[in-house]
């Protein structure tokens, strides 16, 4: 069967008119409050909250991208004067941390709160609510940041805030405090977002999507929660260490008084290696989907990309030394990290090899979300390898710390992580807005982003090698370093110019964009089989499942489910590993309560840089809103339980 | 249109017990959060131990055997009334789950009563060394723990008072009773760690 | 596009480098990394040049005719079959690059390990302490009074190794000279194991802290100058000797105004009542070839420009500015020269 003959799901089943009557009820359970106000507050579908969330990550990425700019302007000649020392602390480390902890991260798992229920055959995440929340949480975090960077108090002691220069001796005022707590912000929102994805995942699957069955874009994302659920925590625990060590005196990290600077450094990293796998293991889900649409093949090797996949997340948190190996710490011990570090090189080659072989002979039509992909192979392969050269400690003593080690990480983070998100949104903007984007524009912008990227970092290696140092505000004429930068500086504004033309031609296609249709590109998951966008309560029926490719295995009589009450928010419940109906949930719908709790969550965590109290004050708006979100509305129209008479 | 086969899930409860409800997954995911965070917090004292000259440190007093204990035994004890609660959400028991509430809660606030003793007993602050800043952390995020489970049950108590009562409610029983074996068991780890630690035993 | 990266890699890799690369090495341990960094460099180019050339191939070949003009869907059993075993020897390959790396890494690591546990006695220690932002430099020696300080300036001999001690004193610095070793951090209340130089070639070699520790590490250069033996040992001894006497009134007053003004509290020059310990000991400060941790060369017009305001040069550096009249400058200026 083609899929010119998938239509929409649930479509037609019943007659025309028990469609439309079904429609109609759904629409009316599900709706989301007319009022624009009131439904930026309450809201809790899945799919605008994951649009809000790629927005609100996609401005962090051009505030980001800004303060990246400025750098590179200031590093362009020696003895630049156009940014102080004191200007470029606070940019590159509120650059660091804000393309971590508030565009990759929160982009990444946003995307997968859109497309993981879609993908999947359900209407909602889990745990609706707490989606809600985490985008506050979120939001609080992003803007505590740039609050603090706008009134001068930007952080100022790099995105890993090492110990005792970020301690109460040498980070005077409040600079780190803001530091720390926009981490404890961001971790809580992506810890919720994690479990309600697992859950998610786990158990809202489409009847007949067993395991073996799930979409690799959403095993990707199963991983990264997971990854999520254990690293994380040893961040929100340090930064909260650090922030006492600041606020109320203790002495985890002090060496006089017992503690330690180099606990600070095990246990950020401890999440800081994970951490990049996070960022890095969605984007190899978006390569999946769009390889296998553009190649119209499942991806060769599921089995293998699975196992890759989870190789990764946990040999990633076998890695974390890798950063530490200047420090001086024992060489078997070191030998061990080094292993471990280039073993992981082999699921990254099994994943490149697959795909190799899914593109092999294939023919695919050279679209530009393919071309991401296609950019994704050359600069990822290349970051990869010089992360293996990093993993040799002789090697890393040599460049740890150089621009060499920047250069590596802007190849993986850019090439392996941005360059598919890039072509992932290319590819579901139809999905999402209904709109198709300019292919023209998309390659102009694809060619300027690759040439542009290439230009600015690929120099960055050398820079290294000949000794420069990163974090360095400028640097002398004799160092020699001055041509290279200045080339890195021009190709960091043709990079811009590629991301200007990419959001110009969204901005476009958002006015007068061609009608997308529901499948555009003639895909394989779920969510192509559906309005674009697609409609509140995502489908008519849900639908169920015969094979890995949900559209491409579709049988003229697949099965649909039937008997999921619709005045009420019903969804089914499967069961883990087979996805065979288990029971029906039901969900909450519109409420205040999560945005209250992420205001009282931000009180409290606001106040306690000024004021220990700040904890207590906090600690009661946090309250209220918990009690109301927890107290029964009678909405749901549940069984009430009587008090039973003996 | 063909005609298409149909999958009718009408008949399917809409609450059910353990891993097969969802809510059993996110609230497992919150101790395997909190235990990640309890687990690092106690490899740190053993990362700054190892490291250490003098550990605990010479101004340090073991607070008592006797009254850590004590204060363990209670906590460990709230785990029975709690069980019997779900339990008796199990029966959709609401007289059983009011009774066993109360008692729980009332060993729940005896124990913050102990801990807010020995507390009190501790010869140093948590600015005095690392040492009493991991003591007093460890100490401070179990109580914020005990604190929030103390005040769910009594949020339970008031739903019972004020109703409507919903069967998803059973759920949300069992599962806070699941959570509360959590927070009581983690602190048999730290009291292992704190109050027997062979240094400290010393120091009586 | 491959084929203009490889170009690109030969270009950028193969220059002439400055005396601070790490691929001029002038070293032993350096050396060795070197030549580590070469092995990876042409290995890891070859794994680059063959994903990418794959990926081409693969690229422009028709779909095999079992494919043609199928359903999208799984790739036919046939085809898969080839695929399976041609990844599977993908993956050993990869294993067997992973494991030679591994052992060359290995490898060099002990090398250069074998090269420090080196107990040859005409080792020399020297302990560097990193400040905010420059670097203390002392020479040990048993008898306490021929130990030398010195700041931003280490000069080791020729062909002999010298063994370096690192210790901080505020936040983490790193300590590196790219032409003769890697790097190694200076973390506070870590005594950290002894780190081995040797310099094969006499010559000046630039170091730079690494680790990022405030406003200033942008400038916190230093500069290891290697001798011939007797170069260095006639060093050694004038360092030895405590500062000269001014020759000339102008110079003496300049001293005289130099321990009276707060500059002494700060500095040290031995062999006058200026005892700082907070910057740089200035006792021969005249003999150094730069200011201000290898920031700007040490002519009279940059000494007094730092003295007047250092805060231009070097902005939140702890020194403050002094103001000073035209004759007490000079004066001071001239008193400063004279410390040879
Ligand atoms: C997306 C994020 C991402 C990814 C995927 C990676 C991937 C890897 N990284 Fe990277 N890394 C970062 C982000 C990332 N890194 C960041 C942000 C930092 C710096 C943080 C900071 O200091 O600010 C960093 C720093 C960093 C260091 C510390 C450097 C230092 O500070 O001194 C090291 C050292 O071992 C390292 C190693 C590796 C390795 C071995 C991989 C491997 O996973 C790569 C594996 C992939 C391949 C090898 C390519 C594909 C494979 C083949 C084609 C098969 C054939 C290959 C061979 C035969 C070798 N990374
Ligand atoms: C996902 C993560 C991510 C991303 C996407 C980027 C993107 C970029 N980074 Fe970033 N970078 C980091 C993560 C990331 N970086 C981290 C973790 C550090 C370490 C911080 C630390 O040391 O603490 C770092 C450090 C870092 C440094 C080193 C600073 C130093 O050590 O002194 C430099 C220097 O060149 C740099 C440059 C850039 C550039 C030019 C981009 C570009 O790709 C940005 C491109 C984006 C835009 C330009 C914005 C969008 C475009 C427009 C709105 C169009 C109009 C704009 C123009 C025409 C300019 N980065
Ligand atoms: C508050 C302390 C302080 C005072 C007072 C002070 N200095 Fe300094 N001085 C420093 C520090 C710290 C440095 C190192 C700065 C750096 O390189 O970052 C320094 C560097 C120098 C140097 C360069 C040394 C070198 O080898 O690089 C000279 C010369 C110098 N000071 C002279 C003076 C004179 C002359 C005065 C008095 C007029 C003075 N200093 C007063 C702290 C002080
Ligand atoms: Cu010292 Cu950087
Ligand atoms: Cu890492």
């Amino acid at each position: 069967m083609s899929i010119a003959e998938v239509d929409d799901i649930g479509q037609g089943w019943a007659g025309e008119d028990a469609d439309a009557e079904e429609r109609r009820r759904l629409e009316k359970t599900w709706k989301v409050p007319s009022n624009p106000l009131r439904a930026w507050f309450t809201n809790v579908d899945h799919k605008d909250l994951g649009k809000r969330y790629v927005v609100t990550a996609l401005v962090f990425f051009v505030l980001g991208g800004i303060e990246a700019f400025l750098m590179r302007l200031q590093l362009a000649r020696p003895e630049s004067r156009l940014i102080g020392p004191d200007r470029y602390g606070q940019l590159f480390t509120v650059h660091g941390s804000t393309m971590m902890f508030l565009f990759a991260v929160p982009i990444m798992l946003g995307l997968g709160t859109y497309l993981v229920p879609l993908m999947i055959g359900t209407r909602n995440l889990a745990f609706p609510r707490l989606n809600a929340f985490s985008y506050w949480v979120y939001l609080a975090g992003g803007l505590l940041l740039y609050v603090g960077l706008f009134t001068n108090t930007g952080p100022d002691a790099g995105w890993f805030a090492y110990v005792p220069l970020s301690g109460p001796g040498f980070s005077p005022g409040k600079r780190v405090d803001i530091w720390a707590q926009m981490i404890t912000f961001t971790e809580i929102s992506s810890l919720a977002v994690a479990v309600n994805l697992i859950t998610t995942i786990f158990k809202h699957r489409a009847p007949g999507m067993s395991l073996n069955r799930i979409p690799l874009y959403v095993w990707s994302l199963l991983v990264t929660s997971f990854m999520v659920v254990f690293a994380m925590p040893a961040v929100m625990l340090s930064s909260l260490m650090l922030a006492m060590d600041r606020l109320v005196d203790t002495h985890f990290f002090n060496p006089a008084e017992g503690g330690d600077a180099l606990l600070w450094q095990h246990l950020f990293w401890f999440f800081g290696h994970p951490e990049v796998y996070i960022i890095f293991i969605p984007a190899l889900g978006i390569v999946s989907s769009i390889l296998s649409a553009f190649t119209r093949r499942e991806v060769f090797g599921y089995l293998a990309m699975v196992m890759s996949l989870v190789a990764t997340g946990f040999i990633g948190f076998g890695l974390w030394v890798h950063h530490m190996f200047a420090t001086g710490l024992p060489q078997l011990g070191t030998s061990f990290f080094t292993a471990a570090s280039m073993m992981i090189a082999i699921p990254s080659g099994i994943q490149i090899f697959c795909w190799t072989a899914t593109l092999w002979g294939s023919r695919p039509r050279l679209k530009t979300p393919l071309l991401y992909v296609l950019g994704f192979f050359f600069i990822f392969v290349i970051g990869g390898l010089t992360g293996v050269m990093l993993a040799s400690v002789p090697l890393d003593l040599q460049v740890h710390d150089t621009f060499f080690v920047v250069a590596h990480f802007h190849y993986v983070l850019i090439g392996g992580s941005v360059f598919p998100l890039l072509g992932g949104l290319f590819f579901w903007f139809p999905k999402m807005t209904g709109r198709r984007l300019s292919e023209g524009m998309g390659k102009l912008s694809f060619w300027l982003v690759f040439i542009g990227f290439n230009l600015t970092f690929f120099p960055m290696h050398q820079l290294g090698l000949d000794g420069m140092p990163r974090r360095i505000y400028t640097y002398l004429p004799e160092t020699g370093w001055g041509t290279l930068n200045l080339l890195a500086t021009v190709g960091a504004g043709i990079l811009g110019l590629g991301l200007l033309v990419f959001f110009v031609n969204a901005a476009q296609a958002l006015r007068h964009g061609e009608a997308a249709g529901n499948d555009p590109w003639g895909a394989d998951t779920l969510e192509w089989a559906i309005a674009s966008p697609p409609p509140s309560y995502n489908f008519l029926r849900l639908p169920t499942v015969a094979g890995r490719s949900a559209l491409w295995s579709r049988r003229e009589d697949q099965a649909e489910v039937t008997g999921l009450r619709s005045d009420r928010r019903e969804v089914l419940v499967t069961n883990l590993l087979d996805a065979e109906p288990d029971h029906r949930d039901v969900l909450p719908g519109p409420t205040i309560w999560p945005f209250i709790l992420g205001l009282g969550v931000a009180v409290t965590f606001i106040t306690a840089i000024f004021t220990p109290w700040g904890v207590l004050i906090g600690a009661v708006p946090c309250a209220v809103a918990l009690v109301a979100w927890f107290w029964p509305r009678g909405d749901m129209d549940r069984e009430v339980v009587m008090e039973k008479r003996s | 249109m063909s005609r298409r086969a149909d999958l009718d899930v009408s008949g399917l409860p809409s609450v059910v017990y353990g891993p097969r409800a969802s809510l059993w997954w996110g609230v497992v995911g919150i101790m395997a959060i909190e235990g990640t965070m309890f687990a690092i917090l106690a490899a740190s004292y053993f990362y700054l131990r190892g490291g250490a000259v003098e550990w605990p440190p010479t101004d340090v007093r073991h607070p008592g055997l006797g009254i850590t204990t004590f204060g363990l035994a209670i906590l460990l004890a709230s785990i029975l009334p709690m069980h019997w609660a779900a339990k008796a959400a199990e029966r959709e028991d609401l007289k059983g789950i009011r009774l066993w509430l109360i008692v729980s809660t009332v060993l729940m606030v005896a124990f913050l009563v102990v801990r807010g003793l020995v507390m009190r007993s501790l010869t140093f602050r948590w600015d005095s060394h690392a040492y009493g800043s991991l003591v007093w952390t460890a100490a401070g995020l179990h109580t914020v723990h005990v604190v929030t489970g103390t005040c769910e049950n009594l949020l339970f108590l008031a739903l019972l008072d004020r109703g409507p009562v919903e069967d998803k409610h059973m759920l949300d029983l069992r599962l806070n009773s699941l959570y509360w074996y959590f927070v009581a068991l983690s602190w048999v780890v730290f009291y292992c760690i704190f109050f027997l630690d062979p240094g400290l035993l010393k120091m009586r | 596009m491959s084929g203009i990266s490889a170009a690109a890699c030969l270009l950028l890799f193969a220059g002439h480098p400055p005396a601070h690369s790490a691929l001029a090495s002038a070293g032993p341990q350096a050396a060795r990394i070197e030549s580590l960094w070469w092995l990876f460099f042409w290995v890891c180019s070859a794994v680059f040049l063959l994903v990418m050339a794959a990926l081409a191939v693969g690229l422009v070949r028709d779909r095999t005719p079992e494919e043609a003009g199928a359903a999208p869907g799984p790739i036919p059993p046939e085809a898969r079959r080839r695929r399976t075993r041609v990844v599977a020897v993908a993956t050993a390959i990869t294993a067997l690059i992973l494991f030679v790396f591994l052992f060359a890494s290995t490898g060099t690591g002990r090398a250069i390990a074998s090269l420090s546990r080196s107990d040859r006695s005409d080792a020399m220690t020297v302990e560097v302490t990193g400040h905010q932002w420059w670097w203390e430099v002392q020479y040990i020696d048993p008898v306490p009074g021929q130990r030398v300080t010195t700041a931003n300036e280490i000069h080791i001999p020729v062909g002999r190794p010298v063994r370096i001690r690192t210790a901080s004193h505020d936040v983490i610095h790193s300590f590196w000279v790219p032409s003769l070793h890697g790097k190694r951090d200076l973390i506070p209340g870590h005594d950290s194991e002894d780190f081995w130089l040797q310099a094969d070639r006499p010559g000046v070699y630039r170091g730079q802290c690494a680790e990022f520790c405030g406003h200033q590490h942008a400038h916190m250069a230093f500069l290891v100058i290697a001798d011939p033996p007797d170069r260095f040992a006639a060093w050694l001894d004038a360092q030895r000797q405590p500062a000269a006497t001014p020759a000339t009134p102008q110079a003496l007053r300049g001293q005289d105004l130099f321990v009276h003004l707060q500059c002494a509290l700060c500095h040290a020059v031995e062999g006058t009542d200026a005892g700082g310990r907070v910057g740089p000991d200035l006792t021969h400060v005249a003999s150094r070839r730069t200011l201000a941790a290898a920031t700007l060369p040490n002519t009279r017009g940059h000494l007094s420009d730092w003295i007047v305001d250092s805060q231009r040069i070097k902005p939140g550096n702890p020194m403050p500015p002094t103001r000073l009249a035209g004759e007490d400058l000079e004066s001071i200026l001239a008193y400063l020269e004279s410390l040879k």
